[in-house]
């Protein structure tokens, strides 16, 4: 009967299209209006908005908005559809300038990572790349570093330096060979060192982007593993206010994390959002599972603003965003010399002892870092977008050394042993546009400068630096094909200027780089079920001043490094290959990559040792060979019943130096996890609430080179973690609630990639509760 | 009215986000690199002065010097030391900064915080014993101590300056190693 009555109402309404488009010839109409979340008024982006009869679509732009002009009056089936989101799809009279808001309804909350294969589901003017997108649902802003926080994507792990410092690692890739992307700005600051932290406040994004594979094309050079992209939370499409507070205590380090944003649209002038959003944090020394580790308490102190105007077809948009932290470095940590070392290593406890203390003394770090970014767009529908962005980054960093100088009037003005500022100005014009109906692309043209200064000690020398770059990307897709591909070319010149002094003179040479860069990819959706993806790709980066100029002993590694002036820019190029299979909820992903290095830079050991007035030192150069990293990353998501779901992953690296025929240095280790959630039964459960043990098995680390390493990497480890969300109160002003636990065993162990592995072992069991309280006040309550 | 007052919100706003926004000024531009003067301390010289507390033999001299601290050129002095048999030095340490003109004396440096620092020798393959013989009041320090030669022997000298801030105990294992130089040392 329902079928019927479907089978005659699509009978009519073609039959009135017909009639109404034989009727009269008006194409004039168009269809306009914006995609806005459901729950909490914000704008989604990138969701396609497409008209089934005329195969014509087109994608919201970052405030939300579509339109699509030069229609021809009728009825149609228009189909919305965002990533995360249930597709809304409904007939539409279009008559005149027709206006149309769609608010797409989120899939059932999931707490775990979304993940795509492709990039079809968002419609983006991206190549196709295997990508991975985190969606923070609030419960997971855990208040625990980004990099920590990135590690829920599969092949993605950290190089830590003691439990404060987690850089981000993508396929054994981190640092230069890791762009990081914060609000769409390149985030420059002091990301050479390893002990260097990406300098963000995870509590200003919404969600995380992984897109893998070697991507120069879009965002010029350094994207050799991939791209992580941060993005905030789109500002309020719709008049009002809203905004949340989350509260968050740690029982490790005894941490407290306060952070609270307020968003708003101001009604009498349409049109003007506004956000304001702030973070402290603070934490003492944190405790393994015998000992607490001396001096590693942390302060953090983040503001950032927002404000947007959107007129009719412009919009301007200003962002600013200040991270100041803190961090004292594990005493035990700070060794003067070999023996030094050796006896930290042979000791069964940190050779300094500690109890529990909130207070940061010497050796410690200081890093402030300000993003300041004015982004205008001019939204000309079909035609495309031209958007033209100035973002300005100042970062600061302050390294004090474990002691006081000597001399009393230099101790008087306890200054830092370092001090390196980096400023840097970045400017980008973008254009994107639809050739035809099938084919979208964007095209620009993105200019840097940067100036980096020091005091102190001479670690890294003066430099500038300028960087222009020309790109173009394509995209061909439709929806008729079940082929989509994309291809793109990109060139970039880079000069590096460098001021030292040599007697009385200054010398400055320099070092310039035209290198280009290209992508292609494919897509091929085999059934609705599955998909593959496939990618090629380059990507390159100039040596950076480090690598060039170090010359002396860096203090903690205890090692002498040496810079070489001849290094040439280090080329990538990479494959990578993906397949999504997705049924119901079971969910099986699998990636590949294999990466070739043309001058792959590295810190290889060198003999004879280098003598100091401390002693003999290892000697590591800088050198470049040839290498390739491969590997494999696995996840499989299966809903026993109900309640239950097992989900596991398995991430494998080989990285291999060609040129001497062994393994490189520190790449992560070989490791799986598995994890059993159980969503509560009935009322209790609402639906969402839930709880879930999390096994992890990270193996040792056998594939080293000989002679590299002070130790033998540590042995593998198994640890358990515990997580329980849950939902209190009405739908939109939700009030939730997490309970984590990791290392739930307390288990002692060491991790390769953690720095401070020579010295101490890792943290042991966290107990976190956090506490997300969102309020709003809607617009009939403000006072007129 | 209402009007009126959304603009002077709107003024104000933009007076706090340019308040905000108000950058950091480098003071320095990168075309002028600091000279060295404001570097950290460094130790670049360790020479050990010998006299026979007899008279007898000639005042000896040893010294490791790299100027340029660690990395960089090599050592551009490393002294071998040759003592007499049978025979008691008072020996007195001078540690200098060369890497500035005029040289700092680290080890005056040292003395004013005697009760942070101690210095450690340990013989090897030779015969001779090495005793501190200044004190910080509780213990020693080692800039001034005294060496015994018994037979002509050739071996090595390791001599080691801790830093040892709150923890000096009289004996070599607490603290960081600030100074550790492996003398060449033939008793003739």
């Amino acid at each position: 009967m329902r079928l019927l009555n479907r089978c005659i109402s699509t009978l009519v309404i073609t039959l009135l299209f017909t009639v109404s488009v034989a009727a009269q010839t008006n194409c004039n109409a168009s269809l306009s209006g914006r995609v806005i979340d459901e729950h909490d008024g914000s704008a989604l982006f990138y969701a396609t908005v497409y008209i089934k009869e005329l195969e014509r679509g087109v994608a919201s732009d970052s405030n939300g908005n579509y339109r699509i002009e030069d229609l021809c009056e009728g009825t149609y089936t228009v189909q919305c559809s965002h990533v995360g989101c249930e597709t809304i799809t409904t007939q539409l009279e279009i008559k005149g300038a027709t206006a149309h808001n769609f608010t797409p309804e989120h899939h059932a909350k999931e707490l775990s990572a979304a993940t795509v294969v492709g990039t079809k589901d968002r419609d983006e003017v991206r190549l196709v790349c295997p990508t991975e997108i985190i969606r923070l649902e609030e419960v997971q802003l855990t208040g625990t570093p980004l990099g920590e926080q990135l590690k829920q994507v599969n092949g993605m792990t950290t190089l830590s330096t003691g439990n404060s410092i987690a850089k981000p690692v993508l396929h054994g890739m981190h640092s230069n060979r890791l762009l990081i992307l914060n609000n769409g700005v390149r985030l420059e600051g002091q990301q050479w060192g390893t002990e260097h932290g990406p300098e963000i406040d995870p509590f200003t994004a919404a969600e995380f982007r992984v897109i893998t594979g070697a991507n120069s094309v879009r965002y010029g050079p350094d994207a050799i593993a991939g791209v992580i992209q941060i993005n905030p939370r789109p500002l309020r499409a719709t008049p009002g206010w809203d905004g949340a507070v989350e509260l968050a205590g740690f029982s490790n380090g005894r941490q407290g994390v306060v952070s609270a944003r307020l968003d708003g649209q101001v009604k009498q002038l349409p049109g003007l959002s506004w956000r304001g959003q702030g973070t402290y944090k603070r934490g003492g020394n944190v405790e393994t599972p015998n000992y607490f580790l001396k001096n590693t308490g942390s302060e953090e102190l983040d503001f950032s603003w927002a404000a947007r105007y959107q007129a009719n077809q412009w919009n301007v948009e200003a962002y600013y965003s200040q991270f100041n932290t803190k961090l004292g470095v594990f005493s035990a940590a700070h060794i003067g010399n070999l023996s030094d070392l050796q006896r930290a290593f042979e000791a069964d406890e940190p050779l300094e002892s500690s109890e529990f203390s909130y207070d940061i003394a010497r050796p410690w770090q200081e890093v402030e870092h300000e993003l300041f970014k004015v982004k205008s767009t001019l939204q000309q529908g079909e035609n495309g977008n031209l958007s033209i962005t100035y973002a300005r980054q100042y970062n600061r960093r302050l390294e004090y050394d474990k002691d006081e100088p000597l001399n009393d009037s230099l101790a008087a003005l306890n200054l830092p042993e370092l001090e390196l500022k980096l400023t840097t100005h970045t400017g980008d014009v973008v254009w994107e546009h639809q050739w035809q109906k099938h084919l979208r692309g964007e095209m620009g043209f993105s200019a840097l400068y940067q100036e980096n200064t020091y005091d102190g000690r001479l670690f890294i020398p003066n430099f500038e630096k300028y960087g222009a770059g020309l790109f173009l990307l394509e995209r061909w897709q439709s929806d008729s094909s079940r082929w989509s591909f994309g291809a793109g070319a990109r060139l970039d010149y880079i000069t590096q200027e460098v001021y030292l002094r040599k007697g009385n003179n200054i010398v400055s040479p320099d070092y310039s780089y035209v290198q280009p860069s290209g992508n292609l990819g494919a897509e091929y959706t085999v059934n609705e079920r599955i998909q593959v993806v496939a990618n090629l790709g380059t990507a390159w980066r100039p040596p950076n001043v480090s690598e060039l100029y170090s010359n002396g002993l860096h203090h903690g590694a205890a090692s002498v490094e040496f810079g070489d002036t001849s290094l040439v820019a280090e080329t990538a190029y990479s494959l990578s290959l993906g397949a999504g299979y997705t049924h119901k909820k079971v969910y099986v992903r699998l990636d590949g990559y294999y990466t070739y290095f043309d001058n792959f830079i590295f810190l290889k050991p060198t003999l004879p040792p280098t003598l100091t007035i401390r002693g003999a030192f290892p000697t590591f150069r800088y050198e470049q060979v040839q290498a390739v990293l491969r590997g494999v990353d696995a996840t499989v998501r299966l809903p026993l019943n109900n309640q239950f779901t097992l989900e596991s992953k398995a991430s494998l690296l080989r990285a291999w130096n060609q040129s001497t025929s062994e393994y490189l240095i520190l790449m992560p280790a070989d490791r799986v996890e598995s994890s059993l959630k159980f969503v509560l039964p009935g009322k209790l459960g609402n639906g969402f609430n839930f709880i879930s043990l999390t096994g992890e098995r990270v193996f040792k680390q056998s594939r080293v080179p000989a002679n590299s390493d002070f130790v033998a990497p540590p042995k593998g480890y198994n640890l358990v973690h515990f997580y329980a969300g849950f939902y209190f109160g009405a739908e939109e002003a939700r009030m939730q609630c997490g309970l984590t636990v990791t290392n739930l065993f307390n288990t002692t162990y060491r991790d390769y990639l953690n720095r401070f592995r020579y010295y101490a072992d890792d943290m042991g069991r966290n107990i976190s509760l956090k506490l997300l309280i969102p309020f709003t006040f809607l617009t009939n309550h403000e006072n007129d | 009215m209402k009007t009126t007052n959304l603009l002077n919100q709107t003024i104000f706003l933009f007076l706090l986000i340019g308040l905000l926004a108000a950058c950091k000024k480098d003071d320095d531009g990168a075309s002028t690199p600091p000279d060295n003067s404001n570097e950290g301390e460094l130790i670049t010289t360790l020479s050990l002065t010998f006299v026979d507390t007899g008279g007898t033999h000639p005042n000896v001299t040893a010294t490791f010097r790299d100027s340029d601290g660690g990395g960089g050129n090599t050592p551009t002095q490393f002294d071998t030391i040759r003592l007499a048999d049978s025979t008691t030095y008072s020996v007195t340490i001078l540690l200098l900064n060369e890497s500035r003109t005029p040289a700092d004396t680290i080890s005056n440096e040292v003395l004013d915080e005697g009760d942070e620092h101690l210095f450690c020798f340990s013989p090897s393959g030779i015969n001779l014993t090495v005793v501190n013989s200044d004190s910080d009041g509780t213990f020693g320090i080692g800039l001034q101590s005294t060496w015994t030669t018994t037979n002509a022997s050739n071996g090595t000298v390791q001599i080691e300056l801790k830093h040892q801030p709150g923890i000096k105990d009289g004996t070599c294992a607490p603290g960081e190693t600030d100074v550790q130089v492996n003398f060449v040392t033939e008793i003739l």
